[in-house]
């Protein structure tokens, strides 16, 4: 479990905790002005000086000897704060995890507060100018979100929980990684159905290793005696978390790289992936 | 490795050029690393909630390759990158 878990999941992981979807605790957070600021201005968290920093340019001010130590530090402290004066045009205190289907499903027949929705992705808009209906959200946002025309698809309807893991599952086969959030911690109400190098959330974790993102609570495992090297899952990795290796006529993981998305296991017509949890390999625990 | 600079010009592309992005978006596509932003202009007035005006800015340059697929894709010569 991560530290996150430990403030915030009650004994459970973070996303699996009940109260952490309540209209009580949106209340308390004042969410709502939250969210309707956050959202209205989405598009230019990049581009707004943020400490006297904007993210333009960003590799380059992160290899700055020491500004880019200050500013690193700066930034993690900014996703995740929990600070009741948190700044919702940074988007401060917004972070989330990539989680498997099962565990999003989870979330959406039991946890999710309605109303929940299913608008285009912002981050698919503001990097590609692609509309895609794949971000689930629910709570508060839902609300918020009706009233920004750009996200709003055309005829959007609440959905039935029925529907909405439907809809989550068709994303994840597709090769969506799902991922939860925080927004802002520790209210949850959106699972996105996230692809790199669009995502935000990803890019600043993968491309400049900020905890964005958190790596999944699992790993994959692979079953070496079951691979039949067909090399399918392969495409399905956003991470290059996997790779075939002719010597040995089967693929091998880079347990480093794997988030635990899940996503090659749709590929996988042999059984030969398993997703465990993360703690179960000494050496990854706690790397998330 | 020089830092990357890519320039938009805003009277060609933008909120006074006759190209709106959310149009075109061929600069957006193009990139593989997904380098540039399409976002409302900071500090301009228009409706909070529906804003109209939008323009491009790169914003993760050290992931340029410099391989200026961007500058040919884009309909009105509007990008330069140089370092
Ligand atoms: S190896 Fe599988 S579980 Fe791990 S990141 Fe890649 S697709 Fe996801
Ligand atoms: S899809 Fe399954 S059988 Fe094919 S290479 Fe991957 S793990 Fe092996």
């Amino acid at each position: 479990m991560c530290e996150w878990c430990m403030k915030h999941g009650a004994g459970k992981k973070w996303y699996l905790n009940a109260k952490n979807y309540s209209d009580e605790l949106a209340r308390e957070l004042e969410a709502e002005a939250y969210l309707t600021e956050q959202w209205r201005n989405f598009e230019q968290v990049f581009i707004r000086k943020i400490a006297g920093f904007s993210s333009i340019g960003l590799g380059y001010k992160l290899r700055m000897p020491l500004i880019g130590r200050v500013l690193r530090w700066n930034a993690e402290k900014m996703i995740h704060s929990e600070s009741r004066n948190r700044d919702p045009i940074r988007a401060d205190g917004h972070f989330g995890q990539v989680i498997p289907l099962e565990d999003a499903r989870i979330i959406l027949s039991e946890l999710a507060a309605e109303p929940i929705i299913e608008n285009y992705c912002m981050c698919r808009w503001m990097q590609r100018n692609v509309k895609d209906v794949c971000c689930i959200n629910f709570g508060v946002l839902s609300g918020v979100i009706e009233k920004l025309p750009r996200f709003v698809p055309e005829g959007m309807q609440h959905l039935d929980r029925e529907k909405a893991m439907n809809r989550l599952t068709e994303h994840n086969e597709k090769g969506y990684v799902a991922t939860v959030w925080f927004q802002p911690v520790p209210y949850i109400n959106a699972i996105c159905s996230c692809e790199s190098p669009e995502c935000g959330g990803l890019r600043l974790r993968k491309d400049f290793g900020l905890h964005s993102v958190y790596k999944a609570e699992y790993v994959i495992l692979l079953d070496p005696d079951k691979c039949q090297g067909c090399k399918s899952c392969v495409t399905m990795c956003q991470f290059g978390a996997i790779r075939y290796i002719p010597s040995l006529k089967r693929v091998i993981v880079d347990y480093n790289a794997c988030f635990g998305c899940g996503l090659c296991r749709h590929a996988c017509i042999h059984d030969a992936l398993k997703l465990i949890p993360r703690e179960d390999f000494p050496g990854l625990r706690g790397m998330y | 490795m020089n830092a990357t600079r890519i320039a938009i010009d805003y009277s060609k592309c933008g909120e006074v050029g006759k190209i709106d992005p959310r149009k075109c978006g061929k600069c957006l596509k193009i990139c593989d690393p997904a380098v540039f932003l399409m976002h409302q202009p900071l500090h301009t007035q228009q409706d909070p909630f529906d804003p109209q005006v939008w323009r491009i800015t790169a914003v993760w340059l050290s992931l340029c390759t410099r391989c200026m697929k961007c500058v040919n894709a884009c309909p009105e010569k509007a990008i330069t990158v140089s370092w």
